[in-house]
């Protein structure tokens, strides 16, 4: 017998017989509010401004599976001052949070890459908090399409 | 004496002729297997897919799918349905995929991404269409045109007499134009989805890591001692150009024999390996086959009397009515072209080949052209026939000569 | 069984550059919100946390829901003064810690 590595077998779908959505269930979801209070959490309660941080996100995803992700936020990104944590959060998936991206001045660059799973149409809100303990946010929408005849 | 000046004459010419091993191989044979199946068999459908049975329709293979009826049904007076209820049928998604897929239809479904091949219905309600037109519309469609995309809703059983007379009812309410939230729910507006990862970069596509698999399967022997490597030693240039010839008619199986099959039934005759079509093995061989023929065009055979009899098939294949919802390749792969079904943009035939086997990004999952022609037809309320039936055999040898000049890129990304 | 992450650094870099870094590790990343076809929610067994050391000093990291999609996928960026070996770390929600390392030279 030869068996696949189990990277391969990712690959291939181990076994490709799921056609069910791959990431979650389509029952309860989050709500704004919830978001609102996981960011409030990250900043202690402190308002964020709006700004500093621009959200690369496709307009239309054809499936939420896989969607591409790309923060970016304006900073010097010096010991003296940097942005040290990101947090994503999602208003529409079971759960609010997707990731917190934590940078040093080591990272040269405030920006960070990723693929996240979105169920539904809906808003991403991001936060960034600086060295200094000032919070930042911008937000933007999504559009999961819902294909062709499939029921 | 005769015989002998004869044999060394062609040995002349051979020799002349300077023959490769490549010619050499054309003169005899390839192995094949020509058992009657390269896939399980009896075939069962994937267990993620819908189980339900289509036998009472149309498939590609055997036609099931009961006449048309030729007259209207005539009703005795006005429709009197729940406009309410007919609001919430039309955008249900679970009867048949919902009216919204193809029209966009006012208030409906909160106009939330609708489709645009068929007629924009939100002003219905002015056009002064009597209910039994609308009724018979909704019900079979197809009496009033024979070659209508329309399901027929009613003959076909997705919808009953009550429910479609509260569709009916709601049509009539339709007198404004759709109030989309945002542009991109109008699919006048939407902008066209453009595919520009790089599908050849394994940090991008997973689909890559079947060509690593692939190119460890070729290595590894059999009980017997052989593997694709015992004869075939420097894939990389002796398959530059194989899969982008493929399919082909192959006379002793009487069919057209794609990549995946030719691997199962190649392998079964040379190495003894039993790799299945759409099994992962099978998947991973045709992925890294199709990757070393990456950059090259496709051009398969369309000129001798088999290929032509094949493609000439495979166009009839496309323009049958097939499953509940009674539709043809063409209607979606051609009245529906550059036009959106719901969310879904609908490509030209061009351009739907040559990145197969495909990843794809909604199932994390490689998929050959087979499983999608399997996937289609479900899709579309039919019973999909065996990987390796001749019909799709027919299909594929059309669809790779209307991607005849593109370059082969797999594996694809797809969503 | 441990997966092969796919990770593209630079070979070579100028002195105080900033390079950019792509990582991915194969993992199905399971939600936690799906359910068997009996109906049973499959657990949730995603990589949780990864994170990257540059000559033993932190450069990046992330926290990492469910949300995040299969294969987890990451970019970001490193400034560089010096030669030396990045190690990367993906924490799986069942404890194994999936390493790799990568060299850079800087002149």
């Amino acid at each position: 017998m030869r068996h696949l590595s189990r990277r391969a077998a990712l690959a291939l779908g181990a076994g490709s017989a799921a056609i069910a959505l791959v990431g979650w269930s389509k029952s309860a979801s989050a709500t704004p509010q919830a978001a609102a209070a996981d960011i409030a959490k990250f900043t202690g309660g402190a308002k964020p401004e709006t700004g500093k941080i621009s959200i690369e996100l496709p307009e239309i995803a054809e499936n939420g599976n896989t969607v591409p992700l790309s923060i970016s936020v304006d900073a010097p990104m010096t010991s003296a001052d940097y942005v040290s944590d990101v947090l994503v959060v999602a208003e529409g998936n079971p759960n609010p949070g997707v990731a917190t991206f934590h940078f040093t001045p080591l990272s040269g660059k405030a920006e960070a890459s990723t693929r996240i799973r979105l169920a539904t149409t809906q808003n991403i809100v991001v936060v960034a908090k600086t060295s200094g303990g000032k919070y930042f946010t911008a937000s933007k929408l999504v559009k999961v399409t819902i294909g062709g005849c499939g029921g | 004496m005769r015989a002998g000046i004869l044999a060394a004459v062609a040995i002349g010419i051979f020799v002349a002729a300077g023959l490769s091993e490549a010619n050499a191989q054309a003169k005899r044979p390839t192995p094949l297997d020509t058992g009657p199946s390269a896939s399980m068999s009896p075939w069962k459908r994937y267990p993620g897919w819908p189980a339900a049975d289509y036998s009472k329709y149309n498939t590609l293979g055997n036609l099931a799918s009961a006449p048309a009826p030729k007259e209207p049904i005539k009703l005795t007076g006005p429709v009197e349905g729940d406009a309410a209820k007919g609001a919430k049928l039309v955008a249900d998604r679970r009867r048949g995929g919902s009216c919204l897929a193809c029209h966009v239809m006012g208030p409906a479904g909160n106009a939330d991404l609708p489709g645009n091949v068929a007629p924009d219905l939100s002003e219905i309600g002015n056009a002064g269409r009597e209910d039994e037109w609308l009724y018979n519309y909704v019900f079979d469609a197809r009496v009033y045109n024979p070659e209508t995309v329309m399901p027929p809703w009613g003959s076909h059983g997705f919808f009953t007499d009550a429910e479609i007379r509260d569709m009916v009812a709601f049509l009539k309410t339709l007198k404004a134009p759709a109030v989309f939230k945002t542009a991109l729910d109008n699919p006048e507006k939407r902008p066209q989805p453009i595919e520009k990862r790089d599908n050849l970069d394994p940090l991008e596509n997973p689909g890559m890591w079947a060509v690593e698999k692939g190119q460890e399967l070729w290595k590894v022997k059999t009980t017997a001692g052989f593997s694709c490597n015992t004869c075939h030693s420097d894939p990389a240039s002796s398959f530059k150009t194989w899969a982008a010839t493929m399919p082909k008619w192959e006379p002793r199986l009487n069919k057209v024999l794609g990549v995946e099959e030719f691997v199962t039934r190649h392998a079964k005759a040379t190495t003894g390996d039993t790799w299945l079509m759409e099994t992962d093995n099978n998947r991973a061989m045709s992925v890294y086959l199709h990757f070393l023929a990456n950059g090259t065009p496709i051009k398969v055979d369309t000129e001798s009397a088999e290929a032509k009899a094949a493609i000439a098939r495979g166009v009839e294949l496309t323009k049958r009515k097939v499953g509940a919802l009674n539709m043809a390749c063409t209607d979606c792969h051609g009245i529906a072209v550059n036009k959106w079904i719901r969310g879904q943009w609908m490509g030209e035939p061009k351009g739907q080949y040559d990145h197969f086997p495909t990843w794809r990004t909604s199932l994390l999952a490689v998929w050959d052209i087979r499983q999608r022609f399997q996937w289609c037809s479900v899709n579309i309320r039919g019973n999909e026939l065996p990987p390796d039936s001749k019909e799709y055999g027919d299909l594929e040898l059309y669809l790779a000569s209307q991607n005849e000049g593109l370059k082969m890129s797999v594996p694809g990304i797809r969503h | 069984m441990a997966e092969t992450p796919k990770i593209r650094v630079p070979k070579t870099a100028k002195k105080g550059d900033v390079i950019e870094i792509k990582t991915l590790l194969p993992h199905i990343m399971e939600s936690g919100q799906r359910k068997d076809r009996e109906g049973k929610v499959i657990p949730r067994k995603i990589i949780n946390k990864f994170a990257v050391e540059f000559n033993g000093k932190p450069v990046f990291s992330t926290t990492i829901e469910p949300a995040v999609a299969a294969n987890p996928y990451l970019q970001f960026f490193a400034k560089v003064d010096e030669s030396g070996t990045f190690k990367f770390s993906w924490t799986d929600d069942d404890g194994s810690v999936t390493t790799a390392e990568e060299k850079i030279t800087v002149s």
